[in-house]
């Protein structure tokens, strides 16, 4: 087991800058998800700390040992592939052997760790079978089996549950998590799936255009993105635009918006505040102005979307439309067209810097 | 819908018609090799005379062996070549590959006559010569570009993701090719081989121009015998080259086209 | 995926050299340097090796230009490679359509392999196999005779159509083989879809198939008529004295009269021919690839 460094990696394409001055620390040991929409070189990073491809300039390294010339087959990695890359040729058994044969390792040995692998990913008794045989659920287990049996430094998955139903995929993450417990192997998935990047990492990096935008905690990157990229591309934001007044901004027709959370702006600079959908309360009315929901603006329904145990609704407000969603108690029912109040906290509110 | 009936049935006596077009010349010859007429005279009556007097023609048996020599050796080599250029092609990508593969192209399409001729002026200008050597040099070179196109037929149903697992499991290039690629390609490598073996076995033309009297193939042998007068014993020994090359296509056939369900 | 395959390409040529030099060195051996000897040959009067003086010249192309014969008998073998073409195109696209879209299942697979298979086989040996059909008291003669109540005599060899025949039987083959791969690939709804909106079957045939089919008609074409323009040994056989064609003159000067360079100069025009064909059709030819 080792922890990986990836430090002011870059790389580029011809003219494209698939990875811009990255750097991340991944803890030995921790679950990471890589984040981002297609084309932000989550793919390219996780294939430079594999050792596909080297980068142009920066440093990698597993385990306090530099690697970023070493090629992928001595650095001792485990990945998974996006279509599980199992060996059509080979037996389940062959394919999870692999690794351990071409290293020369002696029969008894690879036999009984197969056997161990395939029991872990609880296939024990599939060992004969051809990887066509199994279902997408199993060729998944087989891919990971032989992607740890070999013991490697870190293991890196490549969206590994893209191409499993949205049921299986849930409780392939489960799986996936124990197994990692398991075995406690520094693990860095790609993704671009957010809920599972939030059920399952312990960390999260987002990257954006070949840059590291945000890195951390999911509760963290939840509750305190640092951009309007962050704050929308993980969960749902409503992004409110104006000038920072310190600690909140004031909007172009003067309301003043107050955030406790983020970052502290000189006042007059161009800023946004972002504010989750479910932190916002609906009223038709005022009711009692409390320190607690500091923030209100008012507004008209546009459209309401029942979703079964939560509403989501649309407000028009001064050209912007809030989205604010409310778990449906039965008793509120606001009507398209209805006048309504919005109130909010400043704990529930981020300052963005939008310069 | 009387109308498709109809012509559904006009369409398979058509083919059938082109079917007895194709292949009823070559039965009348088989069935001549087997008549005892020297001058093809019905009625048709049995022997195996004319194979037995193939097997005293000595010019015509060194000829055979030259050919199935030259055949082999042509397969052994265009499989080596052709399976590493095609893995080559489809492992890297560099400028200049699209005109790599559209180079093996001319080798096929220009017609043998252009293609053999010039064989000739630069394998004598240059001190190569004629003979079996430069019959070989050029059989390779007919082929290879075949070998290339069904080899990397084959790789195209190969997912590149397989090599780059065998790598992060610790596989070096030639355990990764050995143990993982050419295990799947091997049906394609197979059918490349087969067709180099027919592209030479059947190969007239250039043969024709880079034989020497004593270092010849059996079709130039079959062409020179052609040219002095029609003999049983002709039909004979184009009767076993006809069983040969098609049984050799159909084993082609089964590698190639069953190859890829597997 | 883009990104990765411009990843590759930086190193990409020197890894793939060793894998790519041994295959690409042998066609430059025996393919490319010769094609290119044979035109720095055409300019020469005599081979360097022959231990006759020699000269560059532009004789043997003066004699292509000033003997009308070989100009005429450029022309004829054009004509031959168009006549043959065109006859292939008659008896291989139906039967291309009917093995496409009238034969199904295990029945075409086994038609459509046996209808290709005498393509690799030994092309010699099928051309003399039709000097056993159409020579004088040969097969067709003798069955025709035997049907007929009146005697007629067929005497179909050294003749123009005996060798129409025999590269006819040669080459359709591949017309099939092209025209059936394209004609596979329509989609049957399309032709329902023609026939749903009003259009008879023969208007399907001329506005839907062979528009879509083209390509494979012309890689048939084209296929055809490169080789058979060059072709020697079939107009030998079958065509006798009448067989004297544009590649049995190119032969000659090979293997008969020894005149090495006004052979290449001639191999050197066909050579030009047969690219500006492939060059004018390339576009339609790689829609067919």
């Amino acid at each position: 087991m080792a922890g990986v460094q990836v430090s002011n990696v870059s790389r580029s394409f011809g003219a494209h800058k698939a990875l811009d001055d990255v750097s991340i620390d991944f803890a030995d040991g921790g679950f990471y998800a890589l984040l981002g929409p297609s084309g932000s070189g989550k793919t390219t990073l996780l294939r430079q700390i594999a050792g596909f491809d080297f980068p142009d300039s920066g440093r990698i390294s597993i385990g306090g040992e530099s690697v970023e010339r070493v090629p992928v087959e001595k650095r001792r990695i485990g990945m998974v592939f996006q279509n599980y890359a199992l060996f059509p040729n080979m037996s389940v058994s062959d394919n999870v052997a692999f690794g351990l044969s071409v290293r020369g390792e002696p029969k008894a040995v690879i036999a009984s760790e197969v056997q161990r692998a395939l029991d872990l990913v609880q296939l024990g008794t599939l060992g004969g079978r051809r990887p066509h045989q199994l279902s997408g659920g199993q060729r998944q287990r087989v891919a990971l089996a032989r992607a740890i049996v070999t013991t490697p430094r870190v293991l890196l998955l490549d969206e590994p549950l893209g191409a499993l139903d949205k049921a299986l995929r849930v409780d392939m993450q489960i799986e996936l998590k124990r197994i990692q417990r398991e075995i406690g192997i520094t693990t860095i998935f790609v993704t671009h799936d957010q809920e599972e990047a939030l059920t399952m990492s312990d960390r999260i990096g987002i990257l954006r255009d070949g840059k590291l935008v945000q890195e951390g905690p999911p509760e963290e990157i939840y509750d305190r993105p640092k951009s309007e990229f962050a704050a929308t591309f993980l969960g749902d934001a409503n992004i409110l635009r104006g000038n920072a007044t310190g600690t909140g901004i004031r909007l172009p027709d003067g309301t003043g918006i107050a955030a406790s959370a983020g970052v502290t702006l000189v006042a007059g600079m161009k800023a946004s505040c972002a504010v989750r959908p479910e932190r916002i309360r609906i009223a038709t009315n005022a009711g009692v102005p409390d320190r607690a929901h500091a923030n209100i603006l008012t507004g008209r329904v546009s459209k309401r979307i029942f979703a079964g145990n939560n509403s989501t609704y649309f407000v028009d407000r001064d050209g912007q439309t809030i989205k604010v969603i409310v778990q449906n108690t039965g008793i509120e029912k606001l009507a398209e067209g209805q006048q309504v109040v919005l109130r909010w906290s400043s704990e529930s509110t981020v300052l963005i810097d939008a310069s | 819908m009387a109308t498709t009936r109809i012509l559904e049935w006009l369409g398979r006596v058509y083919i059938l018609m082109l079917l007895a077009f194709l292949y009823l010349p070559i039965i009348i010859m088989a069935l001549m090799s087997f008549n005892v007429s020297p001058f093809y005279q019905l009625p048709f009556e049995w022997t195996t005379e004319w194979y037995a007097s193939l097997w005293q023609n000595n010019q015509l048996i060194a000829a055979t062996r030259n050919s199935v020599e030259i055949a082999v050796i042509t397969t052994i080599i265009c499989t080596a070549l052709g399976t590493a250029a095609s893995l080559g092609l489809y492992r890297y990508d560099f400028r200049g590959k699209k005109f790599l593969q559209a180079l093996l192209f001319p080798p096929i399409a220009i017609p043998w006559l252009i293609t053999g001729t010039a064989m000739l002026i630069f394998f004598f200008g240059v001190g190569i010569g004629r003979g079996l050597h430069a019959i070989l040099l050029g059989h390779v070179a007919l082929a290879l570009p075949y070998v290339i196109v069904v080899v990397s037929a084959r790789l195209q149903t190969f997912a590149p993701e397989l090599e780059e697992a065998a790598r992060s499991l610790g596989a070096n290039q030639w355990q990764v090719t050995n143990r993982v690629t050419l295990p799947w390609i091997m049906p394609g490598v197979i059918a490349g081989g087969l067709f180099a073996f027919a592209v030479s076995f059947d190969q007239f033309v250039v043969s024709y121009f880079l034989s020497t009297p004593g270092q010849t193939t059996l079709p130039v042998e079959i062409y020179a015998a052609i040219r002095k007068g029609f003999t049983p014993e002709i039909n004979a020994v184009s009767t076993i080259i006809i069983v040969v090359s098609m049984a050799l296509m159909l084993l082609t056939a089964r590698f190639f086209k069953f190859g890829g369900e597997k | 995926m883009a990104v990765q395959i411009a990843a590759a390409s930086r190193s990409g040529l020197r890894s793939a050299l060793p894998l790519l030099a041994p295959a690409y060195l042998w066609l430059t051996v025996a393919i490319f340097l010769p094609l290119s000897a044979m035109v720095f040959f055409s300019f020469m009067t005599d081979l360097p090796r022959s231990g006759k003086p020699w000269a560059f010249t532009l004789e043997n192309y003066a004699a292509f230009f000033s003997q009308s014969l070989y100009l005429t008998l450029l022309v004829a073998s054009l004509r031959l490679g168009l006549e043959v073409t065109l006859w292939c195109i008659v008896i291989g696209y139906p039967a291309a359509y009917v093995l496409a879209k009238v034969l199904k299942g295990r029945s075409r697979e086994a038609i459509f392999l046996l209808v290709i298979l005498p393509f690799w086989s030994n092309g010699l040996v099928r051309i003399f196999s039709w000097a056993m059909v159409l020579r004088e008291g040969g097969i067709l003669d003798t069955a025709l005779n035997a049907v007929l109540p009146f005697k007629i005599n067929i005497d179909l060899m050294y003749s123009y159509p005996a060798v129409i025949i025999g590269l006819v039987h040669s080459y359709v083959p591949y017309m099939v083989l092209t025209c059936y791969l394209t004609l596979q690939a329509i989609d049957d709804s399309l032709i329902e879809a023609g026939r749903s909106l009003g259009a008879s079957r023969l208007q399907v045939l001329k506005r839907v198939i062979i528009p879509l089919s083209m390509p494979g008609l012309v890689a048939g074409a084209v296929l055809i008529f490169v080789p058979v323009v060059g072709s020697f040994m079939e107009p030998r056989i079958l065509g006798g004295r009448t067989g004297t064609f544009y590649g049995t003159v190119i032969e000659d000067q090979f293997v008969a009269v020894f005149n090495w360079p006004l052979g290449a100069a001639l191999s050197f025009i066909l050579l030009a021919v047969v690219l500006v064909i492939l060059a004018v059709t390339s576009p339609v030819l790689r829609r067919a690839a």
